[in-house]
């Protein structure tokens, strides 16, 4: 998974929200390291509508404007809990290396 | 940018997504403060994505789009210094002036070498610029003698359509820092074609009435053909079609050349005082053949891919 399309997902998690809140989240989630377009999002969002990961919640009009929620499906939430696990494990793989070398440096050095 | 200019950029998406998502997307551009050139590549590129996903679904576009983008702008590089190396003089020989790079191949070269480049660290913005600035150079240097010569544009007009097409590759390509497999047969292509143009050039000089007479180069082209065959079969089987399927928008200029303008150009070499131009419905020939072969190859792609 595509980490545009693993942000989006988690950011759907949360609540239903609309395209504009999608980026607002993504932003927050990441410190601001990934701010979305509109281009890249509505591509990530189709595509997982296709794939029945995620699917329309409501429809509101604010100021003249469509504004569309999306919520995350029961196939999205194992998608998600599926890649966060393998992100998971393999954060722990590097975590365990990494302590493992800094106890071997640490040792030739002293 | 103004709320008509995005409309605008929206055309270029497939009509099923515009109609879908045109409006929610609009919401979304207006009340985003960020500049709006960013917007405007971001659009550009996943409207080539849509079209391209239409055309053959998949993620094996995007993933081949980085190798044309490679492969692409390296041999685009090579055929520039090609023509460049080919010119320089011998030292030994001071009757011949070297008057120096040519402004457009100037561009070409600075153009394909930052595409290049950006390829290598995967940074699509700054290989997209270097395309357009090749582009931009395979598109004026056969323009500098288009109204004397018009069979120059159709000469060079293989060129113009690879261009375009790496363009188009780095636009829809991965993110992502890139060394693909199959480079060196690639890379390798690219210094026989340099050769072959520098072993073209010293024949000429030494024995110049031996224009009609056997050439090695002849070989050495067939040889480079040969290794960019390699470069392109090492490729797993799903990147492999979709590379030929991006060549055929190019392969399909030289029989559109041959066989549409053999006619017109025989007109012109036999009245050099009245020569014709191309005309409106021959530019529209140019431009509509070989997107509509790449959008057959693209739909052969599709076929060969859907399980029965």
């Amino acid at each position: 998974m595509r980490e545009p399309t693993f942000l989006v997902l988690t950011a759907l998690a949360a609540e239903p929200r609309h395209g504009y809140a999608v980026i607002e989240d993504v932003a927050q989630m990441t410190a601001g390291r990934v701010r979305l377009r509109a281009g890249t999002l509505y591509a990530a969002l189709d595509r997982l509508r296709v794939d029945g990961l995620i699917e329309i919640d409501r429809e509101e009009v604010v100021q003249s404007r469509l504004r569309r929620y999306y919520r995350l499906t029961g196939a999205g939430e194992q998608s998600l809990t599926a890649e966060s696990a393998r992100l998971r494990a393999q954060a722990t793989i590097a975590e365990r290396r990494l302590r493992a070398r800094r106890t071997e440096l640490g040792g030739a050095t002293a | 940018m103004t709320e008509i200019r995005y409309r605008r950029l929206l055309a270029l998406y497939p009509r099923a997504f515009r109609q879908e998502y045109a409006e929610e997307m609009i919401g979304v551009l207006m009340a985003d403060p960020r500049p709006a050139p960013a917007q405007v590549f971001d659009l550009i590129r996943n409207a080539l994505i849509a079209r391209l996903r239409l055309a053959a679904p998949g993620s094996g576009w995007a993933r081949s789009a980085r190798l044309v983008w490679f492969f692409g702008a390296t041999l685009l590089l090579t055929v520039t210094l090609r023509r460049v190396v080919g010119d320089i003089p011998i030292p030994a020989h001071p009757g011949r002036q070297w008057a120096g790079i040519p402004p457009v191949d100037a561009v070409r070269l600075a153009g394909w070498a930052v595409a290049l480049l950006a390829a290598v660290l995967g940074l699509r913005l700054v290989g997209a610029l270097g395309a357009v600035a090749g582009l931009a150079g395979e598109i004026a240097a056969p323009s500098r003698t288009y109204v004397d010569t018009p069979a120059t544009v159709l000469n060079a007009y293989w060129l113009i359509v690879a261009a375009f097409v790496v363009l188009c590759a780095v636009l829809v390509a991965e993110r992502g820092a890139l060394r693909p497999r199959g480079w060196v047969p690639i890379a390798a292509a690219g210094a026989v074609l340099i050769a072959e143009g520098r072993f073209l050039f010293l024949l000429d000089w030494q024995r110049p009435e031996s224009f009609f007479a056997w050439r090695p180069p002849a070989a050495l082209l067939a040889v480079a053909a040969g290794l960019v065959a390699l470069g392109v079969l090492r490729q797993e089987a799903a990147v492999r079609r979709r590379l030929i399927a991006w060549s055929v928008p190019i392969l399909v200029t030289f029989p559109l050349v041959r066989a549409g303008f053999g006619g017109f150009v025989a007109y012109n070499m036999g009245h050099p005082d009245s020569l014709r131009l191309i005309d409106p419905g021959q530019w529209a020939l140019l431009l509509v053949v070989p997107l509509a072969a790449f959008a057959a190859a693209a739909a052969i792609v599709r076929r060969l891919e859907t399980p029965a």
